[in-house]
């Protein structure tokens, strides 16, 4: 769709989308040696301790770590990319086009959507190059790396859907990351009250409603539909929530 | 080609316009005229489909605005006043965006053809944040006729351009106007109503207070201004006697008199005997603008 490729080189031709994705690939190499190092010294640590050596796994030391690191900098990510998407729009009236364009509200918001989705993928696809490392140098299960990049999509996309939303709120872009930020923060951490409570309907939904949990079980490599619906509730959720905004900027 | 029926649009305690009602025929050129704050934006941009009414509908084509937003954005282009464009675009490359939204078919073909109207040829590669305002002005027109639609709906076309750019922009109005096109533009500037426009819709305070053909509202003799040199309530109550007047207005001493055709011959021979002065039977766009909006201008 045309609204998606406008954003994706607009990603491309402005500092912003490089900015992020700089950030984002100097983080993530951070975090991947950081990674090498720690699995470096346990395996030296192994040499003279057998038990520690059962514990050596490329796939629970590197590769899981470092996508739960990378959560953390995707809710800022997320928050900075989708910030500009509809706010900016509004600021420079450039919206004016697609609304006395004959397109319907729902195709601008999922074309909005489109293009973030498709810069996030080109921010994801440079991880691939990490990947390709490990799997030249050990053995990374197949299953656990797939399941984790999906975990990452389904995440940004879910981070990228509240962002869209925000930034409909409001012609501030900062605006638009703090609100989003803050809301995306809130629901990701939310698992952590449930620890602290006993038992109960209260707990269970308090944990599902977190996306940590249902992150957790993609990272380990477990493929549950529960997670990956949870993830597309949300986008569908926040997807419908903006396209009644914009249907209702055209009536103010 | 355009009907507009008891349009207002209120938020919240103030009302942008109330009950505006009118209509355009295919191929009509028709200009928007009235102070700033008059309401003329806010009844194009819910022609456009980019604002809803609180009451009262509009029709352009067979489509109701609210009913078949889209069927109405198909054969409509709307420039709004600022350009809605994405400055980090080149020029070409947002047409043929704005091609693609709106469903054309040959959305190269559309772009050259509409780049070439405007006479953005030259300057089709550069980024739009380096183009003046008269260019930037231009891409907005170039996007709201790359679909060569049937209506044309221009807020302002002309605002913030030098002269030069100015006319330009007229002559190539009078030119989109050719043929069978329907155009609706708002301005202020008088000039460009009586360059371009058959009819003169005058909007103040969000309510019509005069639509006519250009040639009737400052036909001569409609208004005849008299100056006598014995003024006095003789002079209204002759004046008012007159047959065929619509109304007479006293003003230090001058009279204007009003009516449907030409006046001039009945309100001398009534003048004469209070000693006729001066007399003038022409009545400017500016002054008629000025009499209907006085007050209006916030």
């Amino acid at each position: 769709m045309a609204i998606g490729r406008r954003e994706v080189s607009a990603y491309m031709t402005t500092p912003i989308g490089w900015i992020i994705l700089c950030a984002f690939v100097l983080l993530f190499s951070f975090f991947f040696v950081v990674g090498l190092l720690q699995y470096d010294q346990a395996s030296a640590d192994a040499v003279f301790n057998p038990y520690a050596a059962d514990q050596l796994n490329v796939n629970d030391m590197i590769v899981a770590p470092l996508f739960g690191n990378m959560q953390v900098i995707l809710l800022l990510a997320a928050s900075a990319l989708s910030m500009r998407l509809i706010a900016e729009d509004r600021r420079t009236r450039a919206i004016d086009l697609l609304l006395t364009s004959p397109v319907r509200s729902s195709e601008i918001v999922v074309g909005k959507f489109l293009g973030a989705i498709g810069f996030a993928t080109i921010i994801a696809s440079t991880t691939f190059l990490y990947g390709g490392i490990l799997m030249l140098l050990g053995e990374p299960d197949p299953g656990i790396m797939f399941s984790n990049y999906l975990g990452f999509i389904l995440l940004f996309g879910t981070l990228l859907a509240i962002g869209l939303f925000t930034s409909s709120l409001t012609e501030n872009q900062v605006v638009a990351l703090m609100v989003s930020f803050a809301i995306s923060l809130m629901f990701y951490i939310l698992g952590w009250t449930g620890q602290l409570m006993d038992d109960g309907a209260l707990k269970t939904t308090v944990e599902y409603l977190s996306m940590l949990s249902h992150f957790e079980q993609l990272s380990k490599g477990v493929l549950r539909l529960q997670d990956i619906v949870y993830f597309l509730t949300f986008i569908g959720f926040f997807l419908f929530a903006t396209t009644q905004r914009v249907e209702a900027l055209r009536w103010r | 080609m355009i009907e507009v029926q008891g349009l207002t649009k209120r938020y919240g305690d103030t009302v942008a316009i109330s009950d505006v009602s009118f209509q355009v025929a295919r191929g009509e050129v028709v200009g928007f005229l009235g102070p700033n704050g008059a309401g003329k934006s806010t009844t194009m941009r819910i022609i456009a489909g980019s604002l809803g009414a609180s009451a009262g509908t509009a029709r352009v084509g067979n489509h109701d605005v609210a009913d078949d937003p889209r069927g109405v954005q198909a054969i409509l282009g709307y420039a709004p006043e600022v350009p809605p464009v994405y400055t980090n675009m080149s020029v070409r490359d947002y047409v043929s965006f704005a091609a693609t939204l709106k469903g054309v078919d040959d959305v190269q073909a559309a772009t050259k053809k509409a780049l070439g109207r405007v006479g953005l040829d030259k300057v089709a590669h550069r980024l739009i944040e380096h183009l003046s305002k008269g260019y930037r002005q231009r891409v907005g027109l170039a996007q709201a006729l790359v679909h060569d639609p049937k209506v044309l709906v221009l807020d302002e076309p002309t605002s913030g351009l030098d002269p030069a750019q100015r006319v330009e922009i007229r002559n190539l109005l009078a030119e989109l106007a050719e043929g069978d096109r329907t155009v609706v533009l708002s301005t202020h500037v008088l000039g460009e109503i009586e360059a371009i426009c058959s009819r003169v819709i005058i909007i103040n305070r969000g309510k019509i207070v005069a639509q006519d053909e250009l040639a009737r509202l400052s036909a001569v003799g409609r208004a005849v201004k008299v100056e006598v040199a014995r003024p006095g309530p003789g002079v209204l109550a002759a004046l008012q006697a007159l047959p065929g007047i619509t109304g007479v207005d006293e003003l230090e001493g001058r009279y204007v008199v009003r009516g449907d055709e030409d006046l001039r011959e009945i309100v001398a021979r009534a003048a004469v005997p209070f000693g006729l002065l001066e007399m003038s039977g022409r009545e400017r766009l500016e002054d008629i603008y000025l009499r209907l909006t006085a007050g209006g201008a916030s």
